[in-house]
């Protein structure tokens, strides 16, 4: 089970020291988020994309979310189920939860478990298009046994109960608002999609999608001191290069997020001393996809980057190898990302107890590279370029269309060209290449390349069901409409035994184990190379106070937001 | 006129319908998804849920005669209902946004007025602006004057606004701190304090458009009014004894207008159709960055909308810039 | 009028043109001076010079004088000179089909000249328009005052502008080829117009043309200019009867006449008229004079009395078919 710390007592602490204790209700005026990509929809069951559920976690509240340390704590429950506490049956095919007695919607009327369920309900519609639809599943049935009390049944014992109204992309409704909008009535309800009744520090006052939100504090907030911010203005639009100016140069705005600027621009704009930079190191990792499968055009579209035909170059374990001992982690990693990135051989990099921590991959071994390709039969042509059967050692090698990324191709083609593999580049616009549309030759879950690069990341700090995309059933096939999370085709009986060996361990130091031997499975494997764990970089204001970064929001503690005066 | 006008739009309207067919088509072609923008751990058999709910999946014939009733039928009469407060689109249907999963249209007219404020302020003030330098500009051809102008125009047309914007940004906001870098759509001008504001920000963006628009109508109306003071007719005003003003103002001037009127007019769909870069660079976040950020997201209905606007706008002025011809020119008719 | 000693120069990047070089010519009351010459010869330019019509640059007035009354125009300030513009000199040009403004009425430029000279108010300009009209010959003027010049033929066009002209009795009328851009009958109408018109207003009348034929029947005195200068100045019936210039009589020559034989090919003056980029130190007909010599080719012939009111630029005289040596 995981180490549940209740952080209500910290998070008080916390505010205590930081805010002073006259603090009230809506005396510190408005606060400025610029957010490049602007929020289209305060609904993030229907959206589930980063901006719009961050902007949502100011006004829709889960039971319970996750702090900075990646550690769960109560919003509207009244503690944390565990096992000990006998919140979380002792089968673990249930959890239980207490709702905060007394809590209040915006619009003052009261919560009560109805709404929990009936939140179980809307999303759990098939017709609805609920993008956490995954954080339900195995749920067998959601129940009210009194006014404060939920119980969640599960269909089979599960280890990691907190997926469904855990963290922001869970939160919970009001049945009172949504009540004529489920299944495919839910993309009608502009008015509640735009405007939700929610239990949020604050509530949506003015909706601009795409443009601008303006949000008020709420009225009926639990906490009477809480905000201090009078209003949140939202505004979006234009790119992180101008976010970053808005709130470093001109003092604009409080906060800018998502800034993939590059790292010496960022650091050059905080020397004037208007506002910091804030790193924050989730689970984002820069990877390389090696593509198992033999993806060649001459295959039928039904054969081609299936399991039928292993990878001419790429099934050898050697080659894929060398590969990854000719790179430079620790350069790509200055070079791209500066003080906001980190070179790393995990690709679970965080939280740190199930972070592996391998570094031997770190180490650049252009020697070393050449040997193993050497005894893998591939021996160097009259061009420099290797060649085996007379087969030239030849990689085709997409990533999307980003600065960053076309300047590490050209870098990892110059380290691979050393050691004689001829690389073509091709970059795709992020749109089409991580779209799901079958009939695109382009996706990155088609894999007509052999080489891909992209980041991948975990959205709970629990890694259990990050580590399960990578099992055999996961592998995107023609007969799945080319869906599937395995992107590099990886198979691995050993692997897949350990995730299910997972799946029934509850135990926190038992689960850190096993996924720290995973880790170490696929790394070596070289089927995907971790490069650079990323960071997420915002930056704020001076009079800014109270902002801790990442929590499973970025607003996560907004109600503790304040003005340094 | 008005039977011309009618027989022109009556014309129109297979044009438009053949327009409409190829946007839809061309938008399906096009790889993309809509759900691309998504978070990667959202799983797949999720995605195909959500794909189901937006009607991705449904054959393109009835998308697209769902979108063609949507956007002849239900949207007019919803139109109507908000005009003359009737119920008739009541539960029906409208065009609804991909990413937003709100009326399109309730967007468009969301974002109108700050597009239309900002780019039309500065289509106007660009006019204004370009007539005169037009006017001396060919009145003292080759002067000093000329040559500079000459140059600066150069400069505008050659110069994108993604450069210009962010240099005037650089001056006006880092350096100067005069000029606020992010426009503000929620502003409500009810006062004098809010109304400076609201000049404030205005100022970069319709500045960094107006260049553009100064450096072509000048251009254009400089080379127009060259060819007309070489005409005879100018001659016989002089030899009449009229006065140089009544010359370039009244005899020159009024013929160099006819083509530039057309050549404004025939700019006017893109004023409705917003600044895209510029629009971007500020924040002002009208038309043109609805319609990028709806390209983005492979916003299906939205960016079928707006074309589709875009393309009866441009009809519309087309046709409105030849019968403007007609008026200004009594050498043309349309009987 | 009389006009002394105008020279015009037109100036352009690299070279200057030297269009009329030392023109003086009288123009007496009430009669009709034919100016004659071919393309080139500086004889509109002489005329637009006399109005201060050229723009300035690339044209510049170097030198001269002309007096109308007892004022000299080339020295009156810019809203004097627009006075006389119009209001005591009338000008019609060559193709009067564009030398009408496209946009506004046939009564609206009428109309301009009268408002603005003779201080008239819109319904008695419009009055005195339609009567300028019918005077020119325009059938049912009070409806064709709001037409536009396109609604007219070349020869109604050439009527208004000679309307236009005439609108503030002016004291003279220079008509720069009124006819030549109109088929011959509408000329011969033209013409008939104008000396009817000359006779009932009194005026003087300059009328430019490269047709020695046009002015034989209704000008006075008729000026032969070539190569930016005056080469032959004489009374109509005297010049044809009794050229004394080469270039005259070569031009004379080149005339159709009806008591021709059949056979007889047209005559024309041979060689090119001359480049005017220097100013002329020599006759500059002498490359294309049969008569030339010596003399012709260094030192410039003035104009010079030959006979009773009849001056020739020329060394030679065709009479005693010889050189003049008296001067």
């Amino acid at each position: 089970m995981l180490r549940m710390v209740s952080l209500l007592a910290g998070a008080g602490v916390a505010s205590l020291v930081a805010t002073p204790a006259l603090a009230e209700r809506g005396t510190d005026g408005v606060v400025n988020i610029l957010s490049w990509q602007a929020p289209s929809i305060m609904n993030p069951y229907l959206s589930g994309g980063e901006k719009d559920t961050d902007a949502a976690s100011l006004v829709l509240e889960p039971l319970a979310s996750y702090d900075e340390n990646g550690e769960l704590f109560p919003r509207l429950a009244a503690e944390i189920p565990t096992v000990e506490n006998g919140g979380v049956a002792k089968d673990l095919k249930s959890i239980t939860w207490k709702l905060k007695p007394g809590l209040k919607w915006s619009d003052g009327t009261t919560v009560t478990a109805k709404d929990v369920v009936f939140t179980a309900n809307y999303c759990m519609d098939p017709k609805g298009g609920c993008a956490a639809l995954a954080r339900f599943q195995g749920v067998d049935k959601v129940e009210a046994l009194d006014d404060l009390t939920v119980k969640v049944t599960f269909k089979e014992l599960t280890v990691v109960p907190y997926t469904l109204f855990v963290a922001m992309w869970s939160p919970i409704i009001q049945a009172k608002q949504f009540a004529d909008c489920l299944g495919t009535k839910a993309p009608t309800c502009t008015e509640a999609n735009f405007y939700p009744v929610g239990t949020g520090p604050f509530v949506v006052a003015n909706f601009k999608p795409n443009d601008a939100v303006q949000l008020k504090a709420n009225p009926n907030y639990r906490d009477p001191n809480k905000p201090a911010f009078a209003g949140v203005n939202f505004k979006g639009g234009g790119d992180a290069l101008g976010a970053a100016r808005a709130v470093l140069q001109t003092s604009e705005y409080d906060y800018a997020g998502m800034l993939q600027v590059a790292p010496d621009v960022l650091s050059k704009m905080e020397k004037g001393g208007k506002g910091k930079l804030l790193s924050v190191f989730g689970t984002n990792v820069e990877t390389l996809f090696m593509n198992l499968t033999d993806p060649s055009a001459s295959l039928p579209p039904e054969e081609r980057s299936t399991d039928k035909h292993p990878h001419p170059i790429l099934s050898d374990v050697r080659v894929r190898q060398a590969l990854s001992m000719a790179l430079d982690r620790a350069r790509l990693s200055e070079i791209g990302y500066g003080s906001m990135g980190k070179p790393t051989c995990d690709f679970v990099p965080a939280p740190p107890i199930f972070a592996a921590g391998n570094t031997e991959c770190l180490k650049q071994d252009i020697p070393g590279a050449v040997k193993l390709l050497d005894e893998a039969g591939w021996k160097p042509g009259p061009d420099g370029i290797r060649e085996k059967d007379s087969k030239k050692l030849k990689l085709t090698f997409v990533t999307t269309t980003n600065a960053t990324r076309n300047q590490f191709q050209a870098i990892i083609k110059q380290w691979w060209h050393e050691i004689g593999v001829d690389v073509e580049l091709r970059s795709l616009d992020a749109s089409v290449f991580f779209s799901s549309d079958p009939s695109s030759p382009d996706t990155y879950q088609k894999f007509y390349a052999d080489v891909q690069m992209w980041t991948n990341y975990s959205d709970a700090p629990d890694p259990g069901e990050y580590v399960a995309t990578y099992t055999c059933n996961k592998a995107p096939l023609p007969d799945k409409q080319w869906q599937g999370s395995n992107v590099p085709r990886y198979c691995d009986t050993n692997y897949d035994a350990l995730v299910k060996e997972l799946g029934k361990t509850a135990a926190i130091e038992k689960r850190a184990e096993i996924v720290k031997k995973l880790n170490t499975i696929l790394s070596d494997s070289y089927a995907i190379m971790p490069l650079v764990w990323r960071s997420s970089v915002s930056a704020t204001s001076k009079t800014l106070g109270g902002y801790v970064g990442s929590g499973d929001s970025r607003f996560w503690n907004a109600q503790d937001w304040y003005r340094r005066k | 006129m008005l039977n011309y006008a009618i027989r022109r739009l009556l014309m129109a309207v297979p044009t438009l319908f053949l327009i409409s067919l190829m946007i839809f088509s061309l938008l399906k072609l096009a790889p993309g998804d809509p759900l691309s923008q998504l978070p990667l751990t959202i799983p797949p058999e999720v995605r195909e849920k959500m794909r189901a709910a937006l009607g991705v999946d449904e054959p393109l014939i009835v998308q697209y005669l769902l979108w063609l009733k949507q956007f002849f039928v239900i949207e007019p009469l919803r139109g109507f209902d908000i005009l003359f407060g009737t119920h008739l689109s009541d539960g029906m249907q409208r065009i609804i946004s991909w990413q937003t999963r709100g009326p399109v249209f309730s967007m468009i007219a969301e974002r109108l007025p700050q597009t239309l404020l900002v780019v039309g302020l500065a289509y106007i003030v660009g006019v204004l602006i370009a007539v005169p330098i037009g006017i001396v500009s060919a009145y003292k051809q080759y002067s000093v004057f000329d040559q500079i102008g000459t140059f600066l125009s150069m400069l505008g047309l050659a110069v994108p606004p993604f450069f210009s914007g962010v240099l005037a940004i650089l001056i006006f906001a880092v350096y100067l701190d005069w000029l606020p870098t992010i426009y503000n759509t929620n502003l409500i001008v009810n006062s004098w304090s809010n109304f400076t504001e609201q000049f404030l920000q205005m100022a970069m963006p319709v500045m960094v458009l107006a260049v553009q628009t100064i450096a072509s109508i000048s251009r254009y109306l400089r080379s127009s009014m060259l060819d007309n003071l070489e005409q005879d007719y100018v001659r016989t005003a002089r030899a009449k004894g009229m006065g140089e003003n009544v010359v370039v103002f009244i005899h020159v001037l009024r013929n160099s207008m006819i083509p530039v009127v057309t050549v404004i007019t025939l700019g006017l769909p893109s004023v409705f159709g917003g600044a895209i870069v510029t629009e971007q660079i500020f924040r002002v976040n009208g038309i043109g960055q609805l319609l990028i950020t709806a390209i983005y997201a492979n916003d299906v209905p939205t960016v079928q909308t707006l074309a589709f606007i875009f393309a009866v706008l441009i009809v519309v002025f087309n046709l409105i810039a030849d019968l403007l011809y007609g008026v200004l020119d009594p050498r043309i008719r349309y009987d | 009028m009389e006009v002394s000693d105008l020279q015009t120069v037109f100036w352009s990047r690299r070279t200057r043109i030297y269009a009329a070089n030392g023109v003086s010519f009288h123009l007496n009351r009430g009669e009709l001076l034919g100016v004659v010459g071919e393309s080139g010869s500086g004889k509109s330019v002489t005329m637009m010079s006399l109005l201060r019509l050229l723009p300035s640059p690339p044209a510049e007035i170097v030198s001269g004088r002309v007096r109308l009354g007892d004022r000299d125009l080339l020295s009156l300030d810019p809203s004097e000179m627009r006075k006389v513009r119009g209001g005591e000199v009338g000008f019609i040009f060559q193709d009067p089909m564009t030398s009408l403004n496209p946009v506004f009425t046939v009564g609206y430029q009428l109309m301009e000249p009268l408002r603005k000279h003779l201080g008239l108010g819109r319904s008695e300009a419009r009055k005195r328009a339609i009567e300028l009209l019918s005077r020119v010959g325009i059938p049912s003027p009070q409806d064709r005052i709001n037409d536009y010049p396109h609604q007219f033929s070349g020869g109604m066009c050439q009527r208004v502008m000679i309307a236009i002209a005439l609108a503030c009795d002016p004291k003279v009328l220079i008509a720069d080829e009124p006819t030549t851009a109109l088929d011959v009958t509408i000329q011969a109408q033209i013409l008939e117009l104008v000396q009817k018109l000359r006779q009932e207003m009194g005026m003087s009348v300059i009328w430019i043309t490269h047709d020695l034929g046009v002015v034989a029947g209704i000008a006075d005195r008729v000026m032969v200019m070539y190569g930016g200068l005056v080469v032959e100045c004489a009374a109509a019936d005297d010049l044809y009867a009794n050229p004394r210039h080469p270039y005259t009589r070569a031009l004379l020559e080149t005339v159709p006449r009806a008591d021709m034989a059949g056979q007889e090919r047209l005559k024309s003056v041979g060689g090119q008229p001359p480049h005017l980029t220097v100013f002329p130190t020599s006759c500059p007909f002498a490359p294309r004079c049969p008569h030339a010599f010596d003399r012709c080719r260094s030192e410039r012939p003035p104009l010079m009395p030959v006979g009773e009111g009849h001056d020739a630029a020329c060394w030679w005289d065709v009479i005693e078919g010889s050189p003049r040596d008296d001067v």
